[in-house]
């Protein structure tokens, strides 16, 4: 997309999640979310990744996704809009699908909503199905099945829809090992910046916060130990968004295998520090933050289930920790 | 939050980078590093090194051609650093911080005859801002430059803390001149309120004036990094100063800016090898490393590589206009999480280090401890990032 182009889809996003955020967990009800689907819909961003070569960027569609998580919506824009149509893209590149697949569908995770493990399963999730038909399942070996969302599955995350499924479902395709390696990064990428962008936002809620609320006859901001603890907040928030962004950026630029090393960087830097900054928000908005009816709880609770999505902090760590493959750094480094 | 584009950057084109860290490496093919003698101070090894690389024109990448750079952009130099970490060499030279101050502060006739020198290394600076009664409160300095009816001035005065002074030539000083300002003015955040920050003024200072004594002061790992500066009478030509009189406080606002960002100093490389160095050292001992090591190690990689994205999202945006401005205390916070971490997960890898066997590593935990206070401490970093770039409300009990 040409700049203009970003910044006009953008904006119209960002007036929808203002219109159609949920101020407390007590507006998500079945039919303000269908509403709100609709809605989305309207805005037409479902060809973003349909098409080849896509007509938005891995960076301009993480971008998006930040936009998405920056307020609380119950509306499907990462599983419908970016993830499933991605990989169709993916698997239409090496073939065709084999058979025709839901006409909306999103993407199905392994029941603890990580990337399907070597183990063959035979339950999984179908994610983020606000106005689905149905979701795609990837196997740790690259074949993409298309399952039937059933009845509802419980989550944290009260925002999100999340049903029980079938992993046996009819088989649509094999991705090529660096498509594979290509789906991943970008489902990484794609998760983080929701991520990402509700991190940033809380954190500016509770700075705004501390320049209004007074006590002992002044702004709660204008102490050091609150502005202390907003600064690390702050700077938490933007370590996530450097290594996102430039995690999306590589995806765009680099080949796959470097680009999945940058979304899982990413990702275990948000799994950390989101969750981190939003403690700190919510410290700084005192007893109010505890209660129901505020909206911390709708962003721990996505930051929360979020950290556990697609990989953990336990399972990306000592992935990383592993020495690089390159032979001219191992010798360096070993001297 | 100010300072942060929200939307797409540019990191560069990566085939044209490549093509730059191919010659890159060709010419370090044939220019292999050189050794470090036994008894050579590591300001001595590095000197030498950084006229190495600039023989290669690998120096200065983004300084204009007419002061005896390459003329291109950030994201150049950015690749010269990586393949340097990668390769176990010393980093760029750290300079870049002191060629911003130049660029944006010195005169054409300044720019023209200082850059190429400190480019080339024929002149080594260092930087004499602390003194003993003022560290973070930088606006308390009772330094003076005293200007005579002549036209030059008189300075006197002590600082502290000037790293590396016993082996330069050139020393960027601030000095006052005009009245001391009221005490307590400052608040860390370097914001530019009254008096005080226009009082200030910056000089180029020849180590080797009459009335200049530089005594090394021992550092908490052994080695004489930092000096004592005392400056009696000493005498500085109008021509020597930096700017107008009262430029003192935006150009050191300049240099610190430039000076936070990871990449402006050159330690990226370093990290990133010591990563490496971590994670090799663990695949050879797998299954026999203390628990949580494995992932401690894994952070540090996390957070290096991070500092790495983080370091070139900020060159990025300054590359589509933003200056080096009070975001940078964020990249100074990011990179002295990375070094403490770093270093101390190597202390528990490399437990040998505290039982006198080997001492790279136990000397670099010592300097890794310094991050959170050179460059301005961490607190200062905060008060700036919630005044300068969250505008939280000032505390009026000051
Ligand atoms: C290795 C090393 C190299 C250095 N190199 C140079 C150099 O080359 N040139 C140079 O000019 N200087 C250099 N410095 C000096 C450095 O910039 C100062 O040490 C630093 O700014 C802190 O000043 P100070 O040591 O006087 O500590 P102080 O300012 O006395 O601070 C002591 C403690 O009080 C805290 N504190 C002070 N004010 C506030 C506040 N307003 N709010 C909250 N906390 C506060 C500080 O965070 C710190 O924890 C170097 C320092 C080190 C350690």
């Amino acid at each position: 997309m040409e700049r203009e182009e970003f910044t006009l889809v953008r904006d119209m996003l960002r007036s929808f999640a203002t219109r159609f955020r949920a101020d407390s967990p007590d507006d998500v009800e079945p039919s303000t979310r269908a509403t709100a689907q609709r809605a989305l819909d309207e805005l037409g961003l479902t060809d973003l990744r349909r098409t080849s070569p896509p007509a938005a960027t891995v960076q301009e569609c993480a971008l998006l996704a930040e936009e998405h998580g920056r307020q609380p919506l119950t509306t499907s824009l990462l599983g419908t809009v970016l993830l499933a149509p991605e990989l169709l893209r993916l698997l239409a590149a090496d073939e065709r699908p084999e058979s025709p697949h839901g006409a909306r569908p999103t993407i199905a995770l392994a029941r603890d909503l990580r990337f399907p493990g070597s183990a063959a399963a035979t339950n999984c999730v179908a994610w983020d199905c606000e106005g689905a038909d149905g979701a795609l399942y990837v196997d740790a070996e690259g074949g993409v099945t298309h399952v039937e969302p059933g009845p509802p599955a419980p989550t944290a995350d009260l925002l999100r829809g999340v049903r029980r499924a079938s992993a046996a479902g009819r088989p649509v395709g094999r991705l090529t090992p660096q498509a594979h390696q290509r789906w991943q990064a970008y489902a990484l990428v794609v998760v983080a910046s929701e991520l990402v962008g509700a991190a940033r936002s809380f954190v500016e809620q509770s700075v705004a916060y501390a320049r209004e609320r007074h006590q002992y006859g002044r702004p709660i901001g204008s102490f050091q130990a609150v502005q202390h603890l907003l600064a690390d907040a702050s700077a938490l928030a933007e370590a996530c968004t450097s290594a996102t962004r430039y995690a999306a950026w590589s995806l765009d630029n680099e080949p796959p295998d470097r680009a999945l090393t940058a979304a899982r960087v990413a990702k275990a830097e948000v799994n950390a520090s989101a969750v981190e900054a939003v403690y700190a928000g919510m410290q700084v908005f005192g007893g109010i933050a505890q209660t129901w009816e505020h909206v911390a709880h709708l962003y721990l609770r996505r930051i929360l289930v979020g950290a556990t999505l697609l990989a953990t902090t336990a399972d990306l760590l000592p992935a990383l920790a592993a020495p690089e493959a390159d032979p001219t750094i191992a010798r360096e480094a070993t001297r | 939050m100010t300072g942060t584009t929200d939307v797409p950057l540019d990191f560069g084109d990566p085939a044209d980078l490549e093509r730059l860290r191919q010659d890159f490496r060709t010419w370090l093919a044939d220019h292999p590093l050189p050794e470090r003698g036994a008894d050579e101070p590591l300001p001595l090894f590095l000197h030498r090194w950084h006229r190495q690389l600039h023989s290669g024109g690998w120096v200065g990448l983004d300084v204009p051609q007419e002061y005896g750079g390459r003329g291109l952009t950030a994201l150049h130099q950015v690749a010269v650093s990586d393949e340097l970490g990668a390769r176990g060499a010393p980093g760029v030279p750290r300079i870049g911080y002191l060629a911003h101050a130049l660029l944006r502060f010195g005169s054409e006739e300044q720019r023209r005859r200082l850059l190429p020198r400190m480019l080339r290394g024929d002149d080594v600076w260092c930087q004499g801002f602390s003194e003993p009664g003022a560290g973070s409160d930088l606006v308390g300095m009772s330094t003076g430059a005293e200007r005579r009816p002549e036209g030059h001035y008189v300075v006197n005065g002590q600082k502290l803390w000037t790293s590396y002074a016993q082996y330069s030539r050139l020393c960027l000083l601030l000095a006052r001149t005009g009245l001391p300002p009221a005490p307590g003015s400052a608040d860390g955040a370097g914001t530019p309120a009254a008096s005080p920050h226009t009082s200030i003024s910056a000089f180029v200072l020849p180590l080797d004036r009459p009335g200049v004594t530089v005594r090394p002061l021992r550092a908490a790992n052994g080695d004489d990094e930092f000096c004592e500066l005392f400056l009696d009478d000493v005498r500085l030509e109008e021509s020597e100063r930096i700017g107008s009189e009262g430029d003192g406080w935006p150009l050191a606002m300049t240099t610190v800016a430039y000076e936070r960002n990871a990449l402006d100093t050159g330690h990226l490389s370093k990290y990133g090898l010591l990563v490496e160095r971590l994670r090799r050292a663990a695949d050879e001992r797998r299954g026999t490393l203390a628990d949580g090591l494995l992932s401690d190690i894994g952070r540090c990689a996390v957070d290096y590589q991070v500092l790495v994205a983080h370091a070139r999202r900020r060159t990025a945006e300054r590359l589509a206009g933003q200056g080096a401005g009070p975001e940078s205390s964020v990249d100074k916070l990011l990179m002295t999480r990375a070094e403490q971490r770093l270093y101390e997960t190597a202390l528990k890898v490399f437990p040998e280090e505290l039982y006198g066997e080997g001492a790279d590593v136990l000397s670099d935990y010592f300097y890794s401890r310094a991050a959170s206070v050179y460059g301005g401490t961490s607190q200062i970093q905060r008060n700036i990032i919630a005044k300068r770039l969250l505008s939280l409300p000032a505390d009026r009990r000051a």
